[in-house]
């Protein structure tokens, strides 16, 4: 419980920047929106002369965006990017940091085994996700209600936010088992901004080439996508089970290889 | 005497580091084990094996009879430790650091941490990034003695103390001896290992050189002799048993000497000299003893 509290507290900072600039994404994303939606210009037409690589890169995809929901489903891309990273982060550095600040022999002297460490250590990183979450989760319903018109959308936002917490364990696991794994845990949080960039990547190239379609199984930003998650019908039961057991091995591989390693001092 | 630290035939090899090859050496309860030799000995390698920091990779050790690896975090309730070089979680003011480092264990340390920090005169209420090298120093002092544990393993406990500081961690220390503790003392300056040890472990190389009482390693280890004349002495006058590397150079003479130092004493008291050195051998010259006699 100790090691729990010092985490958040000592987290408290980083997570209110990621707060704020969260929210600031969602207001300007919006706010763009009104512009756009106000300016009289058919949006749907505008795009409709553009490439279709072009709107893939840009994430625009399929979405439509002269209403209020389909504009955040354009906008929930970068929101999920910006929480994925924030997890990828987070996840890899609350384990290695001890490392970093040469406070091994202090922690690891103590009365405390590893894992009890590594399990407070995940739950406050957990913790911290899952608010970002809910300041995302909050951010969202009352900015995208207000240029709703009357549309119901917390349905829809809720099931984006669930699939974007999915996504945050996900990478908060892939940081965690890497600081673990690696001998050289320092640059564990790199490499899995690293990893989180490569499949983003992915992704994009799965939406201007269908001949890879096939790829969207290594790629978790293929998993929960606004448009099918809102517009197509919820989750594919694949992907929840293909999340949950990624979720659960990293979880379990970071255990074990924390068990195991010589510690830096 | 039960052995509060058992280490049988421990070997550590990682990395470009040497690490420390086949270790074996006990700890009695009670009694104040220095742990010496130069730097990148292993030592601290040895320290952090016995606190499963790292693992060995064969050999094994035992501390209050239990396994050090798979008994961690039970036989650490009983452990304080401070290491060479004391780095704290920034932000945080003295006070909360050691509430933090209390909080481990299951007792309540109000009272010793007040004590502690009296005695080494340190300040509770300053942020810890402002505090100097020796002031960080003695937080880590009192951060290793205010549970008061049982077995009290210190390594390069001195460096960036003053001379003062050192003298009353040292008494602190006595003190904490006195009421039963037993500690482990790793340094690579002999005179302090000297100052408070009862048997010291010589390391080198990462192998253990010796394990002897300092009275036996006084007793077997030799005394510089320099000695500046009025006149040049007979290169022979000091040709006694005992001599070693004898050396006249004009009015100098220089030797070393192993044996009753009354000998020399008398000799030297037969002669004019205007000036004289006597010598501790340095630590580098007591390991030059043992390679000497191994060989």
């Amino acid at each position: 419980m100790n090691i729990f509290l010092k985490e958040m507290k000592s987290h408290r900072k980083s997570l209110l920047f990621w707060s704020i600039g969260i929210f600031l994404m969602v207001a300007s994303g919006m706010f763009k929106y009104e512009s756009l939606s106000s300016s009289g210009q058919p949006m749907n037409e505008m795009l409709g002369g553009m490439p279709k690589s072009m709107l893939a890169v840009l994430g625009i995809g399929e979405f439509d965006i002269s209403t209020a929901t389909g504009y955040y489903g354009l906008l929930f891309i970068y929101l999920l990017l910006m929480a994925t990273i924030h997890a990828a982060m987070l996840g890899a550095t609350i384990i290695a940091k001890e490392e970093r600040d040469k406070t091994t022999e202090f922690l690891f002297v103590k009365p405390v085994s590893r894992n009890r460490i590594i399990t407070a250590k995940l739950l406050a990183a957990f913790s911290n996700i899952l608010i970002l979450n809910l300041v995302t989760f909050v951010s969202s319903l009352a900015l995208v209600r207000k240029y709703s018109n009357g549309e119901v959308v917390t349905e829809d936002i809720a099931m984006t936010m669930a699939g974007m917490f999915i996504l945050q364990l996900l990478f908060m696991v892939i940081g965690s088992s890497l600081a673990a794994g690696k001998r050289k845990s320092k640059s564990a949080a790199s490499l899995a901004t690293g990893v989180l960039l490569l499949t983003y990547v992915i992704s994009v190239a799965i939406d201007l080439n269908e001949d890879i379609e096939g790829l969207k199984y290594i790629t978790p930003f293929k998993y929960f996508e606004a448009k099918s998650v809102m517009f197509g019908g919820g989750f594919e039961p694949i992907f929840v089970l293909l999340s949950g057991v990624l979720i659960a091995a990293l979880t379990v591989a970071t255990f074990v290889f924390y068990k195991k390693r010589d510690l830096n001092v | 005497m039960m052995n509060v630290i058992e280490i049988k035939n421990l070997t550590k090899t990682y990395g470009k580091s040497r690490g420390i090859s086949d270790i074996s050496f006990s700890v009695e309860e009670g009694e104040i084990f220095g742990f010496i030799g130069p730097n990148g000995a292993g030592k601290s390698t040895t320290i952090r094996t016995l606190l499963s920091l790292i693992y060995p990779t064969s050999g094994s050790a035992t501390i209050f009879g239990k396994d050090t690896v798979q008994f961690a975090p039970e036989i650490k309730k009983e452990i304080g430790y401070l290491p060479s070089e004391v780095f704290y979680y920034d932000n945080m003011k003295v006070k909360d650091l050691l509430n933090y480092s209390a909080s481990f264990y299951k007792k309540d340390c109000s009272k010793r941490i007040k004590e502690l920090a009296e005695i080494m005169d340190l300040d509770l209420n300053k942020k810890i990034d402002d505090l100097s090298l020796g002031n960080k120093k003695k937080v880590g002092i009192v951060q290793g003695l205010l549970h008061e544990p049982k077995l009290i393993i210190l390594d390069e406990p001195t460096s960036g103390l003053d001379p003062l500081m050192q003298q009353k961690f040292f008494e602190l220390l006595e003190e904490e001896n006195r009421k039963g503790a037993t500690i482990l003392f790793s340094s690579h300056i002999l005179t302090e290992v000297q100052r408070l040890c009862n048997r010291v472990a010589i390391i080198k190389e990462g192998k253990i050189v010796t394990v002897e009482k300092i009275s036996t390693l006084k007793e077997n280890t030799y005394k510089k002799f320099k000695v500046e004349t009025k006149e040049t002495l007979a290169p022979y006058y000091f040709n006694l048993p005992g001599v070693n590397k004898l050396e006249v150079k004009g009015n100098l003479t220089s030797f070393l000497f192993k044996g009753n130092i009354n000998e020399v004493m008398r000799k030297i008291a037969e002669i004019e000299i205007t000036n004289l050195w006597i010598e501790e051998p340095d630590l580098e010259e007591i390991f030059m003893h043992y390679y000497e006699k191994e060989a």
